[in-house]
């Protein structure tokens, strides 16, 4: 009997055992979980709300990613998050997917049809962590002010929010101007007006076809169930 | 060994009586930067290790926990952590060197309410039957002299389907990695205990002890004899280092 073996015959009823972890040298899955724990506790320390509303949520969420194949294990703790990769507690919700229907769960939260991504057990507990991560809101200039010192900190993080907002307001103009540029210069697209007269047009021809399509219904209802249909059919059944 | 009254110190053949303080010297001698060392030995890798450790536990809240030859007290760190108020966690070594770095690091994190310290033997653990929910010996079992002794002691104090986990060097599963790792044991790392602590020897009988102790598949079968049941190991790090798990049956055998 493999050592693997050994650990899936000594699990009882209850327990969940991480699949990945019978064919994985167990310091690779922990090197990840150690790795993404410690990046989501360092970022956490710098909003200190939702490190304390996270320490709060001692259920287990358990996440298993399709491909790779990977499962490990979420709960709050005192410094943020905990990761692990085995867990014989009981897990409260299990979420399986790929790595970017998980991801998108995220910024999608009210949606799961469609999304990939399968739910079992309480939903509670994933909208409790996804009304967390919606408002998340880290202290980067803090963070960057604790690396760089309390004078370069504030200026390098000045420069990195104007450069952020002058990159947002550009990409917002860039589009409004190439709106412009198609239909007016180039003309391979209609302009905003003529494409809501189209659409107009053919919401008014469906309601059009619509009415249509209710009257020939009504009109054949109407003759299916008239006096004379229903004397033919008699006589043909006493005959 | 040869002789029932000698036993194994590295490769070296010494009385049974005289190992308890061969390895004592060893490790008063490098407490002070064990930590340093076994960061730049294992590049960091013995904290993944010991996660791995943590989490086979299963330990929670309310728990009683030893962790014994607990060095500087990593295991016992995120025990008392998991363990909470209601729980117990017993820092143990049998080195008071060793045992006061713990303690002294422990104490600078804040840990103070649910943590106990006590220097002990491993063979001879003084303690009640059926004590604890489980007993950990990380990187401690290859320096006790006499490990059956210690095995069974550590049965005893468990609680019935306690479990017990080992966390040892063991033997690496490929051979080209046996090779590096002969090298890297036997020429860089005294080098380094050189370096950083003026120790060389203590590192070469920590290369050495790690040969002398019993293999994976030797160690489960020690288990076995002590009585435990359900044993299993898993090789990390391609077997370079291996965590055994054993349970304490409810009747015992």
């Amino acid at each position: 009997m493999s050592s693997h073996d050994a650990a899936d015959s000594s699990a009882n009823d209850s327990s969940v055992k991480n699949d990945s972890a019978s064919n994985t040298d167990l310091t690779y899955i922990q090197a990840l979980t150690t790795a993404i724990e410690t990046a989501v506790n360092v970022a956490l320390k710098y909003d200190p709300a939702s490190r304390q509303k996270i320490a709060a949520l001692q259920d287990i969420l358990a996440v298993k990613i399709t491909v790779p194949s990977l499962c490990f294990y979420i709960q709050g703790q005192e410094e943020g998050i905990r990761v692990f990769s085995y867990c014989e507690s009981p897990v409260s919700t299990h979420l399986t997917g790929s790595p970017i229907a998980l991801l998108s769960l995220l910024k999608q939260p009210s949606n799961l049809n469609n999304s990939g991504v399968s739910l079992t057990g309480s939903t509670l507990l994933l909208q409790q962590w996804q009304e967390i991560l919606q408002t998340v809101d880290i202290d980067w200039e803090d963070a960057i002010s604790q690396v760089l010192g309390d004078i370069v900190g504030p200026l390098s993080a000045s420069g990195l929010r104007q450069s952020a907002t002058y990159a947002k307001a550009q990409l917002q103009e860039q589009g409004r101007l190439l709106a412009e540029y198609l239909p007016e210069e180039l003309k391979i697209t209609p302009s905003k007006p003529e494409a809501e007269a189209f659409f107009q047009q053919i919401d008014q021809l469906k309601l059009q076809v619509d009415r249509l399509s209710a009257r020939i219904q009504a009109l054949q209802s109407q003759i299916n169930t008239s006096p004379e249909t229903n004397n033919d059919d008699s006589s043909k059944e006493t005959s | 060994m040869n002789n029932k009254n000698t036993t194994h110190f590295g490769y070296e053949e010494v009385a049974v009586e005289d190992k308890a303080n061969r390895v004592a010297g060893v490790f008063h001698s490098v407490a002070d930067k064990y930590d340093l060392m076994n960061d730049l030995m294992s590049g960091g890798v013995h904290r993944l290790w010991k996660r791995v450790t943590i989490e086979l536990s299963a330990v929670r809240a309310g728990h009683k926990v030893l962790d014994i030859a607990g060095g500087t007290g990593d295991l016992a760190y995120k025990f008392s952590k998991l363990v909470g108020k209601d729980g117990q966690v017993i820092l143990s070594d049998i080195n008071s060197s060793m045992l006061n770095v713990g303690r002294d690091r422990l104490i600078d994190r804040g840990v103070n309410q649910n943590v106990n310290y006590v220097q002990l033997d491993a063979q001879h653990i003084p303690f009640d039957n059926n004590s604890f929910d489980c007993v950990t010996i990380a990187f401690g079992l290859r320096n006790v002299t006499d490990k059956d002794l210690a095995l069974r002691s550590i049965l005893r104090v468990l609680k019935p389907g306690g479990r017990l986990l080992v966390l040892e060097f063991s033997k690496p599963q490929n051979k080209l990695l046996e090779k590096v790792y002969d090298e890297y044991s036997f020429r860089l790392l005294p080098a380094m205990g050189k370096l950083i602590t003026n120790d060389a020897d203590s590192y070469r009988y920590l290369a050495e002890s790690i040969r002398m102790h019993p293999d994976q598949n030797t160690l489960r079968g020690m288990m076995d004899e002590a009585g435990f049941i359900d044993t299993e190991y898993h090789n990390m790090t391609g077997g370079i280092v291996a965590l055994h798990k054993g349970i304490k049956p409810y009747i015992e055998p």
